[in-house]
């Protein structure tokens, strides 16, 4: 049997997540020799490959129509999607932008910070347009697993994926891994 | 005997007390029914729905922790569904507000938050939340962030129940409603007394205490139960404790007389001292200070008081050192100088009246009648006990000026002169308590004894005057015709030495005190004292309770407990005194109690 494939990705997210996947540590070993990762922010390939894989990890919040099509497309070409951290699962730390509106919001940062000088609300085309509410992933897509954690622990993305790998699938996580901060 | 009924809970059959709550039966049968706005020491509301519970089929979920016990109930505690109505209960109480867990000071001692680990939540069902709240942190010692409310209720059940202070209430209606102090003010301006107990029952991070915010969850603290030392009540409180750094202070609720209140003076003024601490013994040598060890200031101060005549030596405490220190400080003054002085250096009562009465009997009280005290501001606690009888239908008669604390809440007031006509109107109840403090005069004193079934509470002026006085410490002002005084400040600092009192050639001058004070500036030799928090012993309260105080964190520096102080000394002196705290504390007790 060939290994398994994954991707991750992140979308409105602070890297956070992928660091605790690192913090896997020297086990990221043992599970090389079952699974492979096919592509993630943090490797060369950057995006999911178009043949799929079987497991799919995103970090962030959807908060602008760019993370929408991330979100998109990484369902499109996985079985399983995972979302990690309390900004996939319910928007995190990022939807704090709620409380405030996104145009108070790039106001403040980009025009009224006390740091600022000239500034102006980007605009390029090439970024995604933000959203006027920012949610987690399964607003948008259809989520399999949600993993919460403000980073979610190695220890419990550890343990997800290795529940997958023995061909189970974990609906909640066990309440020590369990954890929304 | 209270009635018993037979009740089956999950097929398990229980024996429950007629009017227990399904709850209250649950709990005691070891049965856990998870809760949100429930609070052992407040009335059940049923305002937040977690504790559901299945009586039939045919009927709706009920609250357990209002719905009362009948002969023969079935109640089906965790159904499919029950279950299912508790998890679209708590799910509805996630889509309202801001419960983003990992940028709020309460995450991990969070009610709401572990229903939520509970539940296995793990994601919004219902839309993002995005209606913002305000903040409002007026209040000078803990905030309110309308965000992480779910109102619940137990601070305005707690304000007005436990502390009968009534400040807060909820205006709008549905989601958009928000607990508001009196008629929607800053909470920092309204009539709150920041006495804490609604911080002390909030079950999210809505009340957080600005001190301990985010400074370490419950799993990281150590808790020390002890005994307030800040007025004569003595509240039980427990001493949250981190490393050797105190986070906050909590009311014990199974404590008397206080039963989980605290005030402000107790539960935060101690926090916020910003006095300069005595950390190391010091005599005064050449005109300047040197800093010792304690072998050299003990020996200094014994070798000093040797030669003292009989008469000659004053001993002066404030009324804040604990039963054992008082009593060695007697002990070790009048087994060697049986004339000296021994002064107390706060009022204290002129009379006990008896029969003296508990303020556990407020709650029974059809009048209580207040003379010469002023609880608001000397024994807070006291004053919320009293309220809370009013709001029972208890009369409230005062003999004090216009400006007592309790003024507004009493049914009548008189001038000081006019006892007699307060005394008869208290004779005419069936159950009237006396509430009298140091203020009290002979003549008041004689009218309130003609008072038919009374009993009198006192409320002594001080921490522990009421152990000073029964070892035979005096309201006396500064001896002067002395040659040595032992002055025990604690930690009080009783305003300013007499202009010109300390000419060091005149009256040697040993200040045992926890801050640098004037006092301490004028004295010889200065030995430092070990806080409220960092001292075990016991403290007699204004009733007369014994009351157990357990050091918390280590004494700052090298200051000591103030009877190791003086048991120290007292070996200098060539005294026997009892070494271990136990012993001391029996001696102690005995003698105080004797009296
Ligand atoms: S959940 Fe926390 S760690 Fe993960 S991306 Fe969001 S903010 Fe970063
Ligand atoms: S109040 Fe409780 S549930 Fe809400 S954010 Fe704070 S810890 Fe989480
Ligand atoms: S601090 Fe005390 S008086 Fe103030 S609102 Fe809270 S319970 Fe009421
Ligand atoms: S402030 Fe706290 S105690 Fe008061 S209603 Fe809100 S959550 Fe409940």
């Amino acid at each position: 049997m060939g290994k398994i494939k994954i991707a991750t990705d992140w979308l409105a997210g602070c890297a956070g997540c992928h660091m605790s996947l690192l913090d896997i540590d020297e086990r990221i070993v043992k599970l090389l020799e079952a699974v492979e990762f096919t592509s993630s922010p943090v490797t060369d390939l950057k995006h999911p490959p178009e043949e799929g894989v079987t497991v799919g990890i995103l970090e962030g919040a959807i908060s602008n129509t760019h993370n929408i099509e991330v979100a998109r497309q990484m369902r499109e070409r996985c079985q399983f999607l995972i979302a990690i951290g309390d900004c996939a699962t319910f928007g995190g730390i990022v939807a704090t932008r709620n409380l405030v509106g996104t145009q108070a919001a790039l106001q403040r940062a980009y025009l009224e910070s006390e740091t600022t000088v000239d500034g102006c609300i980007p605009d390029s085309p090439e970024l995604g347009v933000p959203l006027e509410t920012v949610t987690g992933v399964d607003k948008v897509v259809h989520v399999d697993l949600f993993i919460p954690g403000c980073p979610p622990s190695a220890d419990a993305l550890f343990y997800a994926l290795s529940e997958l790998l023995a061909g189970r699938v974990p609906v909640v996580l066990p309440p020590e891994l369990f954890r929304y901060d | 005997m209270t009635k018993r009924v037979n009740i089956t809970i999950n097929g398990q059959p229980v024996q429950a007390r007629a009017g227990q709550t399904v709850l209250e039966a649950a709990t005691e049968a070891g049965i856990q029914i998870p809760t949100l706005c429930h609070h052992p020491a407040l009335e059940p509301i049923g305002a937040c729905r977690i504790c559901l519970i299945e009586i039939s089929k045919f009927q709706p979920l009920h609250p357990a922790c209002t719905y009362r016990v009948t002969e023969g109930l079935t109640v089906e505690t965790h159904s499919p569904r029950v279950e299912k109505a508790r998890r679209f209960v708590l799910e509805l109480l996630f889509s309202e507000r801001n419960h983003y867990c990992m940028y709020c000071p309460m995450s991990g001692d969070c009610e709401l938050q572990d229903l939520g680990y509970m539940y296995g939540l793990d994601h919004w069902i219902y839309p993002t939340y995005t209606r913002p709240f305000p903040v409002d942190a007026s209040r000078e010692y803990f905030m309110m962030d309308h965000n992480r409310c779910v109102l619940c209720r137990r601070c305005v059940r707690a304000c007005s129940e436990l502390v009968a202070n009534h400040t807060l209430g909820m205006r709008e209606r549905g989601a958009k409603t928000m607990i508001t102090a009196d008629l929607d003010v800053p909470f920092g301006e309204s009539s709150c007394v920041s006495c804490g107990t609604c911080l002390q029952v909030c079950p999210t991070g809505a009340l957080v205490d600005k001190r301990s915010a985010f400074m370490g969850r419950n799993v990281q603290t150590q808790r020390t139960v002890t005994t307030c030392s800040q007025c004569s009540l003595g509240c039980g409180m427990e001493v949250v404790v981190r490393g050797s750094h105190i986070l906050r202070l909590e009311g014990a609720w199974d404590a008397a007389p206080n039963g989980g209140l605290l005030c402000q003076k107790g539960r935060f003024d101690p926090l916020y001292d910003s006095r300069a601490r005595l950390t190391r013994p010091r005599i005064r040598r050449n005109g300047g200070w040197e800093e010792v060890d304690w072998q050299t200031a003990l020996a200094t101060v014994a070798g000093r008081l040797a030669n003292i005549a009989p008469d000659r030596l004053g001993v002066v405490t404030t009324g804040a050192a604990t039963n054992e220190a008082l009593y060695l400080l007697a002990k070790l003054a009048q087994d060697r100088w049986p004339a000296a002085h021994l002064g107390l250096w706060q009022q204290a009562l002129p009379v006990r009246l008896q029969p003296q009465g508990m303020l556990t009997d407020l709650p029974v009280a059809d009048l209580i009648l207040l003379v010469g005290a002023d609880p608001v501001a000397d024994q807070p606690v006291a004053s919320f006990l009293i309220k809370r009888a009013v709001d029972r239908g208890a009369r409230l008669v005062i003999v004090d000026d216009p400006q007592n604390g309790l003024a507004p809440f009493a049914h009548q007031h008189f001038g000081r002169t006019q006892v007699g006509e307060a005394a008869q109107i208290a004779a005419r109840a069936d159950r009237p308590v006396v509430v009298y403090g140091a203020e009290l005069t002979p003549e008041a004193a004689e009218a309130l004894i003609g008072i038919n079934g009374a009993s009198f509470i006192p409320l002594e002026p001080g921490v522990n005057t009421r152990a000073a006085a029964a070892l035979g410490f005096k309201p006396a002002s500064l001896p002067t015709n002395v040659e040595a005084l032992l002055l025990l400040l604690g930690e009080e600092t009783p305003g300013a030495p007499p202009t010109g009192s300390r000419t060091a050639n005149e009256v040697f001058t040993v200040v045992q005190a926890s801050y640098v004070s004037p006092w301490t500036e004028q004295a010889d030799v200065v030995l430092p004292m070990a806080t409220w928090a960092e001292r075990s012993g016991h403290l007699t309260n204004t009733e007369g309770r014994i009351q157990t105080v357990n050091a918390a964190i280590p004494p700052t520096g090298e200051a000591r407990p103030d009877w190791q102080i003086l048991s120290a000394l007292a070996e200098h002196l060539g005294q026997k005194v009892p070494s271990s705290l136990e012993e001391l504390s029996e001696l102690a007790q005995s003698q105080i109690t004797r009296s």
